[in-house]
């Protein structure tokens, strides 16, 4: 035994036994199949779901989607749903990229309409998005502009005159998360985001040109505005340099006052503090800022992504039918209602590699959708597909409405850059699968290698099959740009 | 969890972490400890052979006196991160003055030497977002004459 004991619910939902000599306040539930879970044991993830099932004042479970890898402190694919008046708001249950997440633009082209031009596609969209280490953005926020944008986000970058009116309307929050204080985000968050807005980053960001290669719910497809070999852009980037800082600076503020509110954990990744604190609530508005600069970049780099596709396609992005299907956050905490033992509640949602899955009727989701419910926006890896999935009633009952945010990582990036040349993955993904790939790293790029990651069409038939999202459509990629 | 040695001499190793990557480092000071933790971190972004040493900086770090020395490394390896990302700089070069506890806080300084990043010149491997507390450690190892430290990057 392993100190803990799992039970199966059913064939894609564990549950790990409340265990209180490991600190556990609740049980665990994980979404995955017997592979899945075997996975995350050998990897020790189930530690991680203790740990966080251990934090005060954590409602009915500490959850772990289907794509649940290890992390630090919280697994990722945690969800920890938080008591406002009892319990705590963890930096470590959000993560360094706050607000890290993804965005789908449809277009009216198919994709025999750019297969000759593809490559010139990948190559002019490149360079007009700053990306990788080093990189600076086009634009310079500063002083009170700075203060403005992490107030009231995608408004101000509107406002600047970059994107569209109506994107603003299929993001979270309207692309504002409310209660963003900038007198909590340091002087240093500040400088490290003075020249990153627009900016892609490195890692496992991205922007791909995807063609739609199937559909599961044509009615639910239809709503939002999807077809069969329909050309998508989806793009994935978070908060940069400055939501790194402002994760670090709270993580030391909170490990300075846990003896204060006598906050003993087994990981100190997991520094909290009570969410109705004065460092509670500092952070929580920081928080809320790094969210409102993440939704800003992302807004920013399909700016950009529009102008360079009418620049290559001379036409105008209104008549390429340029528009946001969907922009989510899959590493945020939210006050979120919730009815608990039949009374309506509002409890702090940590996702930390997760996805919002509201299901239909719900009041926060763009009313255009309200019908068939929440988009969920599901990256894959560069070789295999993405998804975009739906949010289910289900889920508010089964996991705080969540839902996976990706494939997860199955080999490490050492391991992945040891096994797998840059060049050579490059190439066969042309060759093979005739995918373009730009990348400022080749290294980089071995180590988000297909082979890197578990099968995405794995991951998100668990999420389907648990009922905690469903399918709508699957994206294939045909040109990668990578940080 | 498995290391992996990169034939460093042993200043520091790289550690396998599933998601992330994490370093382990070695000195037979402290302020040495520091040194080889600050190039440990730069080689994973980066061939330190390839950074030249020729721009400066002088970086003075200032802890409460109730924090550990492990603390005392989040903060160094954070504020040379913001160096690197403010500046647009690689560094290959630590020189850790001095470590000195005194009843008013812990304090660090330090001289760092590199260059601005150059696409053309620095291949990156991997981009450090930040270190995290997650398995840290600062401790003097068995023998009781030499330091070492491990901390996972969050990239």
């Amino acid at each position: 035994m392993n100190g803990y004991n799992i039970k199966k619910i059913s064939d894609c939902k564990w549950e790990i036994e409340k265990n209180e000599s490991r600190g556990m306040r609740v049980p665990g539930i994980i979404f995955a199949d017997k592979k899945l879970l075997e996975h995350a044991e050998e990897e020790k993830t189930i530690e991680q779901v203790i740990n966080v099932a251990s934090l005060p004042g954590i409602l009915k479970a500490s959850y772990a989607m289907p794509d649940i890898h290890y992390g630090y402190g919280f697994p990722i694919g945690g969800v920890a749903a938080i008591d406002i008046d009892d319990g705590v708001i963890s930096p470590g249950g959000v993560g360094f990229d706050i607000s890290c997440g993804v965005r789908v633009l449809r277009t009216n082209l198919i994709s025999s309409d750019i297969k000759k031009n593809l490559s010139s596609i990948m190559y002019g969209i490149s360079v007009s998005i700053p990306r990788g280490v080093g990189s600076r953005g086009k634009i310079l926020v500063r002083g009170s502009q700075m203060r403005e944008l992490l107030t009231k986000g995608v408004s101000w970058a509107i406002k600047q005159g970059y994107g569209w009116e109506e994107d603003k309307y299929f993001m979270e929050e309207s692309g504002c998360m409310e209660g963003a204080d900038p007198d909590f985000v340091s002087k240093q968050a500040k400088d490290r985001g003075s020249d990153q807005v627009g900016t892609l980053g490195s890692g496992n960001h991205f922007l791909e040109i995807q063609k739609v290669s199937e559909i599961y719910d044509s009615k639910a497809a239809s709503i939002l505005g999807l077809e069969k070999e329909q050309v998508t852009i989806m793009i994935h980037s978070g908060s940069r340099g400055l939501g790194h800082q402002i994760c670090g600076d709270y993580l030391k503020l909170m490990q300075q006052v846990s003896s204060k509110y006598k906050i003993e954990l087994p990981d100190r990744q997991l520094a909290c503090a009570p969410v109705l604190s004065p460092e509670g609530k500092r952070y929580y508005g920081a928080m809320a800022c790094a969210a409102n600069y993440a939704m800003v970049n992302r807004h920013c780099l399909a700016h950009w992504a529009r102008l360079s596709l009418e620049s290559i396609l001379k036409k105008s992005a209104r008549s390429l039918d340029l528009g946001l299907i969907y922009d989510v956050s899959h590493n945020i905490a939210k006050f979120e209602m919730y009815n608990i033992d039949g009374k309506d509640r509002k409890v702090l949602v940590h996702r930390k590699g997760a996805t919002r899955a509201f299901g239909p009727g719900h009041r926060d989701i763009p009313k255009i959708y309200r019908g068939v419910g929440q988009p969920v926006i599901v990256p894959g890896d560069m070789g295999s597909c993405s998804y975009i999935m739906l949010g289910t009633e289900k889920a508010a009952h089964e996991s705080f409405s969540s839902t996976c945010h990706g494939a997860g990582r199955l080999m490490s990036r050492t391991k992945a850059r040891k096994r797998i040349r840059g060049e050579q993955l490059k190439e066969e993904l042309f060759t093979k699968k005739g995918i373009v790939v730009v990348a400022s790293s080749m290294s980089g790029l071995a180590e988000e290698a297909p082979q890197a990651y578990k099968d995405i069409n794995n991951v998100v038939n668990i999420a389907h099959n648990a009922g905690i999202s469903k399918k709508v459509a699957k994206l294939e990629p045909l040109g990668v740009i990578k940080g | 969890m498995r290391e992996i040695n990169n034939n460093q001499d042993r200043k520091f190793i790289q550690v396998d972490h599933p998601s992330d990557i994490g370093i382990r480092f070695f000195g037979n000071d402290l302020e040495e400890l520091f040194e080889n933790a600050a190039s440990g971190m730069f080689s994973i972004m980066c061939n330190l052979q390839k950074i030249a040493q020729v721009d400066k900086r002088n970086i003075i770090i200032r802890g409460n006196s109730n924090i550990g020395l492990d603390d005392l490394l989040i903060l160094w390896l954070e504020k040379l991160l913001y160096v690197y990302e403010v500046d647009k700089m690689l560094f290959s070069k630590f020189r850790v003055r001095r470590i000195n506890e005194k009843c008013d806080g812990k304090i660090l300084e330090a001289e760092i030497l590199g260059e601005k990043i150059n696409l053309e010149k620095h291949e990156i491997m991997t981009a450090v977002k930040a270190p995290t507390y997650h398995m840290l450690e600062v401790k003097k190892d068995k023998t009781g004459s030499r330091w070492t430290g491990q901390v996972i990057f969050d990239v």
